[in-house]
């Protein structure tokens, strides 16, 4: 299953998109509940301290039909592991 | 009620604090302590109601710089590695940070007489070498990170005093209009710091509207991307174009103003309109653009006219008004910021 990953915002103000293949399997055990619940989730209210971030990145994940947007500062683990992934495997 | 209500206004605070004298040694230090303890948005727009505040005059703390070394984690702040007077560290990075700081501190306090972003003497603090590989600056509410880049596309962001300027505005815009980090307020939130970055970059080298190179961020790239800077106040969308990033999305008017669900509504990419609208202002006058234009847009920014949820166009209308204010209805000056965003197409 195709991965798109698209980074946008920071200091530069950037655009990059990456992506990966991910077979079914590991898609449906590991990313697709992690990208449901984060779709899902109620907007948490934001706390001070992030509304006031400045310059961060902003991440739009696309997995199959899934899609969930993740500012910088609430990327766990698990979505750097697969962000980490995508930069590696590709060129652009 | 807030826990830090006083009743002695912050202006009064501000004198009292500022007063030299060994006999009100006593009643200096107390109004020191409860200006640090007020609100610091509140403190901020008390702040702006005193202004004019004629040169030289900042009050409250001395500058006061703190670099912490993250030591490649994510993690803030990091380990303390530079405090204010300390000698140089010999780490590029931090010694950079350092001294970026002071010259950012230099144009607010000495040129337009504000102690620190607050207003107050904050202690300015700033975290470097965060993350691995970590190609990005930002502001954290408290505190500018710097990462080392990932030596692909970005090298160290301390190379560039700009990136350094850009960031401690954000904190400066933080406690004076504080605009909402989303569409056109949040493209002027980044607008103010990019044209206060260009500004401390020229007071620190001298230089005139005309030497300038009103590039912002120029050096973070590596040798292999195509481009001189992140973006330009003189020329936006020429700043970068390669073959693999792109060409710089900047637009200079609002015929080509973006419309995007990215970059929080584009705020890095339609702030090349506010942008160039004071670049337009700096060239009519001439001169050192800190002096007048910056003076404007300083005023402007503190004097409570902009509300957090400021479009171009309120922007627009209070920068002309401060600039009426402080150099008349005739003056070049208004007239320089009338033609000017109405070159950008914000007003008619
Ligand atoms: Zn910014």
């Amino acid at each position: 299953m195709r991965v798109e990953i698209s980074r946008s915002g920071g200091f530069a103000g950037m655009t990059r998109t990456w992506s990966l293949e991910v077979s079914p399997a590991e898609a449906e055990e590991r990313w697709l509940p992690l990208a449901d619940r984060a779709a899902e989730a109620p907007q948490e209210e934001e706390s001070r301290r992030e509304r006031d971030q400045r310059d961060r990145y902003v991440y739009h994940i696309v997995i199959g039909y899934q899609e969930v947007t993740l500012p910088e500062s609430r990327l766990d683990e698990p979505w750097k592991e697969l962000i980490e992934r995508a930069r590696r495997g590709s060129t652009g | 009620m807030h826990p830090h209500c006083s009743i002695v206004p912050p202006h009064l605070l501000a004198h009292l604090a500022a007063v030299d004298d060994p006999r009100h040694a006593v009643a200096a230090r107390a109004a020191r302590r409860a200006l640090v303890q007020l609100d610091p948005l509140l403190a901020g727009r008390e702040e702006a109601f005193a202004a004019p505040v004629p040169p030289r005059t900042a009050v409250g703390r001395p500058l006061e710089r703190r670099i912490s070394d993250a030591g490649g984690q994510e993690i803030l702040p990091g380990t303390l590695v530079r405090g204010e007077g300390d000698a140089a560290t010999g780490d590029a990075a931090t010694d950079e940070a350092y001294d970026g700081l002071g010259a950012t501190d230099a144009l607010f306090r000495q040129v337009y007489g504000r102690a620190s972003i607050d207003g107050a003497g904050l202690p300015l603090a700033a975290t470097v070498h965060y993350g691995e590989l970590y190609d990005n600056a930002f502001w954290d509410g408290e505190r500018m990170v710097f990462g080392d880049g990932d030596g692909d596309v970005f090298g160290r962001f301390t190379r560039s005093l700009t990136v350094i300027s850009h960031e401690l505005t954000h904190g400066f815009t933080q406690y004076s209009t504080n605009l909402v980090y989303e569409g056109q307020s949040g493209a002027l939130n980044e607008s103010l710091s990019d044209v206060f970055g260009v500004l401390v970059e020229q007071h620190h080298l001298g230089q005139t509207v005309d030497q300038a190179s009103w590039l912002v961020g120029e050096g973070v790239f590596t040798d292999q991307v195509q481009g001189r800077a992140l973006r330009s106040l003189a020329a936006p969308g020429t700043a970068y174009d390669d073959d693999v990033l792109g060409r710089d999305p900047q637009p200079a008017t609002m015929s080509d103003f973006v419309i995007t669900t990215s970059d929080n509504g584009g705020v890095h990419i339609n702030s090349g309109i506010p942008n160039h609208a004071f670049y337009l202002t700096a060239l009519h006058l001439g001169g050192y653009a800190w002096e007048r234009a910056g003076r404007i847009w300083f005023d402007a920014a503190v004097g409570g006219g902009i509300q957090a949820n400021s479009g171009f166009r309120l922007f627009a209308d209070v920068t002309q008004e401060a600039a009426r204010a402080r150099f008349g209805q005739d003056s070049a000056e208004h007239e320089a910021v009338r033609q000017a965003w109405a070159k950008v197409e914000v007003t008619g």
